[in-house]
Formats: C-alpha cells, structure tokens, sequence
C-alpha cells in the first residue's frame, strides 16, 4: 500500500485567490440574507423595519448599501421582548441541529447556540491546527468546556487525530502535564490566561521541566483575552508558540497564522467589514472601525451584519502563510473603552502595567465604568495574598505610581483578594470592564 | 493489539476511589453503546425536539458521550454544563431558559454552586428527571417535584436509572461480576483498551431477573 502523503492546507479554499473569494462571497451573502430573513425572527423584523427584503440584496454593493446592522442589545431586546433565549437569531432545524451549546455568559445569561454536526469554529480550527502542523495520526491536547459543544465533536477523529481530553482546573493542568508527556500531543487546545498560570505555578512547585513538557507540542491556541506580555514571554521561555483565537460574532472563531499579524477570518465562513461604532458608516479596510461579521454557512444561526463592539482593523491583502482571506488585529471593545480628559483608555492597556508586579502578576482587574466619558480612571485589582511581601498600602502606592505614570490621568486603585474577583466570572475570565 | 486497532479516536479518562486513570476509545465504542442509552431513555417518554441539560466535565467523554449519542438518536436537544460549582449558574440559567425534561450527571459541586449563588435545587430542577451521581443522588431524591434518577459510572461504563428503578448497564459492551462484594468490569466487544476484571469499587450485584420497563438491558442492585 502507498504511504500517503498530505498537502499543505486542509482545504483548497484556503488558498483561493482574492478574487475568487470576492465573487463566492456575492452569492453566498444573498444565499444567507435569504435563510436570515426567512429563519431568524430578528433579522425579520429588523428587516421589515427598515423596508428590506431578501430579493432587494442582489450584490454586496446591495448588501452594503441596504442591509440593517444588528447588535448584542438588538439581541437581548428581542429576547426580553419575546421571552427567546436566543434574541431572535437562532433557529433550531430537525434533522440539523445536532445539540445546543451556549456563550460563556461572562457578562449575562449564556445565549443558546445550536450545533451543526461540525461548526463553525471547528471547520476553522481543523483548518488553522493543520496550518500549526497537526496531522493524521497526531494527538492533540484538548482542554475547554462542555458548554462549547459537549461531547458531540468527531472532526477530529474523523481526520485520523486523536483528542486527550481534560476540563480547566489545578488538578487537570496536571494531569494534562502527564498526558503530555504520556501521549506526546502536537497541539494544545485551549488554553487561556489561567491555564497559563496554573502550568507557571505547576512547573514553580514541581520538579518536571516545560521545555521537555512541550517539546512535541507544534503550537497552542490561545483565547479568552489578549494574551499578556509576560505570558508571552513565559511560554517562550518553554518553547511553547502560542497562536491567538478570538471569538468572530459569538459563533465562530478566528485565530492567527504562524505570521502572527491578525486574525484569518476565512472568506468563504465569514463576510466581515468595519463601520463606525456610532453612525454605523463604512469604515474602509486598514483603518480602525467596529468589526461586523456575516455567517456564509451557519443556517442555524444565521447573524447578518451583527456588529460584534470589538474596534478592529481589516486587511485583505496576501498573508504570508498563502492564504488570501482577511485578516484582522482587535484593539479593544467599543463598550470597554472609557475617555478620561479625552484620552482612550482599554483594559489592555491596563494589563501589562499590573502584570510585572509579583503579588499582581495574574493580571487581575477590572475597569469601573459608571460612563463612556470620565473624570478619574478606577481600577478594581485582584493580589495573590500568598505573594504579599508588603503592607495593602504599599502595594496599592506602587501600582498607582507605575500606572498613573504611564496613563497620566487622575486614577482611584482599590485592591481585593484575587479569589473574590474570580468569583465574578466563568472559570476561564472575568468581566474586564463593570458599571460598579 | 486490540481487535479493534491501536489507534483511538478519543483519550478520556475514569475516576475509581480518587484515583484518575486515563481511557482510550474509539467513536464507533462510544456510539454503539447509545442504543442501550436510548432504550432507558425511551422509557420516560420524552417527546422529541425536547432539551436534556448534560453536567459532565469534557475528560468524561466515553461515559457521556455515550448518553448525548442516545439522546442524539431519540431526536432530543443534549444541552451542555460543567459538573463544577463555577458552573452551576449556567446549570440555573438553562433550567430557567429552556425547562429541559432531564438533567444527567448532577453531582455534589453542582448542588453546592446553585446554592452558593442563591439558586433552591428544588426550584431549578422542579418538574423534571434528574439523574444524579452517587454522592448527589440523597439530595436530589429528597427535592420536592423532582424525579430522580441514579447514574453510576464504573469506570468507563456507566449505569442509568429507568423511568421503572431498573439500573440498567450495556451488558453486550461490559460484563461485570461480584469480586468481594464490589462489581468488576470487563469488555466484551472489541476495544482499543480492552478491560479484564477493573475494580470499580462500586459494591452490588447484577441482577438476574429482567427490569419491567422493556429494555433488555441488565441491571444492577446496589448493595446498602
């Protein structure tokens, strides 16, 4: 029997040429703003509102011009309204729908998510841990939540690869050590800010080396939040490459390549343009503007021209991994960004200032955001009170200085055990930003 | 060399008296056994379209993998948690939301979560089938309005409460005997890691008399 060998791309699409792309994408938005119309009660009825029809969107010129861009409030609105988990936008179809998952719920009720038998994200991952160098016959590291999917998923070992599952916690980041060592994975899939630190302190209190740990390990998809400066650092440090994931309108993801510069947003999944966050105009590609996804594919969870609040900026020049898909860099999220004596702040910019400090170095904070536009910057911020070497006070001037230094706007810092502050969230974050 | 080769599609993992062991399988042993699962399920009359509420943790994925298959193949909705205290809100928000017909996998950290964020078990879980874990299932049996249920995993099997009492297991998949009072399993089918005679740790007996819900499935008696 011939032994196979395998291409470079998972799928051809991958490296369709831009003008390809362009015209997939002319039919395929009016294929889904038809479904939309037809399928999510929202998209009806914001449609309608605006006197729109499917048969009026007979090119992205048409889609562009007409099409009624929605939001997480619309979403929530129509829920409250109609008593529908999912704001009007999802639409379970028998004989399709395989299960439901659902949202983190970081800063709400999680919202429903009906699973085709392979989503989204994971027709993109499967695509991106390929570009990373996973193939037939590898192990991969699978560490997340039932809620993403439950124990529905086979893309994987559909492709000859096999998945060493764990849950996120102390205990699993250990053994998830031993699995890899055990099982030898190219891939570790996900991780996150505390699984960072939780496999800093494991490694802090174990005498087992990262650098043979993850020396299988091709790459690591990182997500939940920008991953910080010291973090990346650290990883390096173990010869551990982490490619960064961020979530593209609630239902899919878009990770980096091995070039690190943006996300790929993958053309034939997802349409995506930047508008102004406040009169919703088109902002061109290159300049930063709110993100707007379209779903080409998702028929049960048809989003059209869902306006995500991440500012980003799009480029849909070559990327030199040979893809032609856009790609994308986000700065922040329009409803985290407050303005203190006009100047823009986002939590980002926060994280690396509070990170370098050992009691601090999990980078746990939040923003107080009573409103958009404020006279004092107020910082709620996590302290590992095993790694106090200090008094609260001194500890609290010295942040304060290193921060009002580098920001330089009036600022209120208040300190808190760290483990209250992870009470607020999912296991994986808490909300960066708070009305108190 | 397993009969069914040396590659598996999925390594999860079991838990036997603290300790955790690792456990390789392949889809077609996780699927196969879902008919089994399918036929309890059937006897509690669940109408298709409805929402089962799963609280597992993702390294469970041969004992539940097994369950959504079967709820998969009755045309029902599986809808996931973790079975963990930081999870348990979202175990209240998709009982408040979407009033699934049954919860599967309810253990003591999901109990202890709902009432540290406030959340009556009995309130959240009122007027459906919960399948609770053994350390759980006292608890969950005294809720008012609430229909228990066991589930028992031995090893990388597990054990289901019919709508009848009947604690069926996959006896084509496992045997299982009584060693010194506690049930040992062991495959039957082939497997890319075969069993012969694990200790579960789980005292009782197979019964040799059939459950009256109609499924040929095996049961188990607990031993006190």
């Amino acid at each position: 029997m011939p032994v196979q060998s395998f291409p470079d791309y998972f799928d051809p699409v991958e490296t369709a040429s831009r003008a390809w792309l362009d015209q997939f994408q002319e039919g395929a938005i009016a294929a889904i703003s038809a479904h939309a119309y037809a399928s999510a009660p929202l998209i009806r009825e914001v449609w309608d509102a605006a006197k729109i029809k499917p048969g009026d969107i007979k090119s992205m010129k048409d889609f562009l011009e007409k099409a009624p861009i929605i939001d997480k409030d619309d979403v929530r609105r129509f829920r409250d309204a109609n008593g529908d988990p999912s704001g009007g936008m999802s639409r379970s179809i028998p004989g399709e729908t395989v299960s439901i998952g659902t949202t983190s719920g970081t800063t709400g009720d999680p919202t429903p998510v009906p699973n085709w038998v392979t989503g989204g994200s994971e027709q993109a991952y499967a695509r991106d841990t390929w570009h990373m160098g996973l193939r037939p016959g590898d192990h991969l590291l699978h560490m997340l939540f039932t809620f993403r999917g439950g124990h529905r998923r086979r893309h994987y070992a559909q492709h000859g690869i096999t998945e060493v599952s764990f849950s996120i916690g102390p205990d699993e980041v250990a053994r998830a050590v031993e699995g890899a060592l055990r099982y030898r994975p190219t891939i570790w899939s996900m991780t996150s800010t505390p699984v960072l630190l939780m496999l800093e302190h494991y490694f802090e209190t174990h005498d087992v080396d990262p650098v043979d740990v993850f020396s299988s390990f091709k790459g690591a998809i990182f997500g939940g939040e920008p991953l910080s400066g010291r973090l990346l650092k650290l990883t390096q440090s173990w010869g551990f490459q982490m490619f960064e994931t961020t979530s593209l309108g609630e239902v899919s993801g878009a990770t980096e390549c091995k070039m690190h510069d943006g996300f790929h947003a993958y053309d034939d999944m997802t349409f995506i343009e930047t508008v102004d966050p406040v009169t919703r105009e088109p902002i061109a590609d290159g300049l930063p503007g709110e993100l707007v996804t379209t779903t080409l594919h998702d028929r049960l969870t048809p989003l059209v021209r869902y306006g995500t609040g991440d500012l980003a900026v799009i480029d849909r020049s070559p990327c030199g991994c040979g893809r032609n898909h856009a790609r994308f860099k986000v700065m922040g999220r329009t409803t985290d960004q407050i303005l203190i004596d006009g100047r823009s702040i986002l939590p980002r910019e926060i994280m690396g200032l509070i990170e370098g400090h050992s009691e601090t170095r999990a980078s746990l904070f939040q923003i107080i955001r009573s409103a958009r536009e404020m006279d004092i910057l107020r910082l709620r911020i996590g302290y590992d009170a095993a790694r106090l070497q200090c008094s609260l006070d001194a500890l609290r001037d010295r942040l304060h200085g290193v921060i009002a230094e580098a920001i330089g706007v009036p600022l209120h810092v208040e300190l808190i055990d760290e483990q209250e502050l992870l009470k607020l969230g999912p296991p994986h974050k808490i909300p960066r930003v708070t009305k108190q | 060399m397993s009969m069914a080769g040396d590659r598996p599609d999925v390594v999860g993992s079991y838990n036997i008296a603290g300790k955790t062991s690792f456990y390789a399988a392949r889809y077609d042993e996780i699927d196969r056994q879902a008919i089994c699962t399918a036929r309890i399920l059937r006897s509690f009359g669940f109408a298709p379209g409805s929402m089962v509420l799963v609280v597992s943790m993702v390294q469970e994925i041969v004992q539940f993998g097994t369950f959504e298959k079967g709820v998969q193949i009755l045309g029902m909705y599986g809808i996931n948690a973790e079975n963990s205290p930081f999870d348990a809100g979202r175990v209240e928000a998709i009982c408040r939301q979407f009033s699934p017909v049954a919860t599967c996998g309810v253990g003591t950290a999901t109990l202890e979560g709902l009432k540290s964020f406030g959340h009556d078990p009995a309130t959240v879980f009122k007027g459906s089938v919960v399948w609770a874990r053994p350390e759980a299932y006292a608890a969950v049996a005294a809720l008012d309005g609430v229909e228990a249920r066991r589930i028992v995993l031995l090893g990388p099997a597990v054990a289901l409460e019919c709508h009848h009492g009947g604690l069926h297991y996959d006896n084509r998949d496992w045997t299982l005997t009584t060693q010194d009072g506690t049930l040992r399993l062991s495959s039957r089918m082939p497997r890319v890691e075969p069993l012969d005679g694990l200790d579960t740790r789980v005292a009782g007996t197979v019964s040799p008399l059939p459950c009256s819900c109609g499924a040929k499935d095996a049961i188990i008696t607990l031993a006190d």
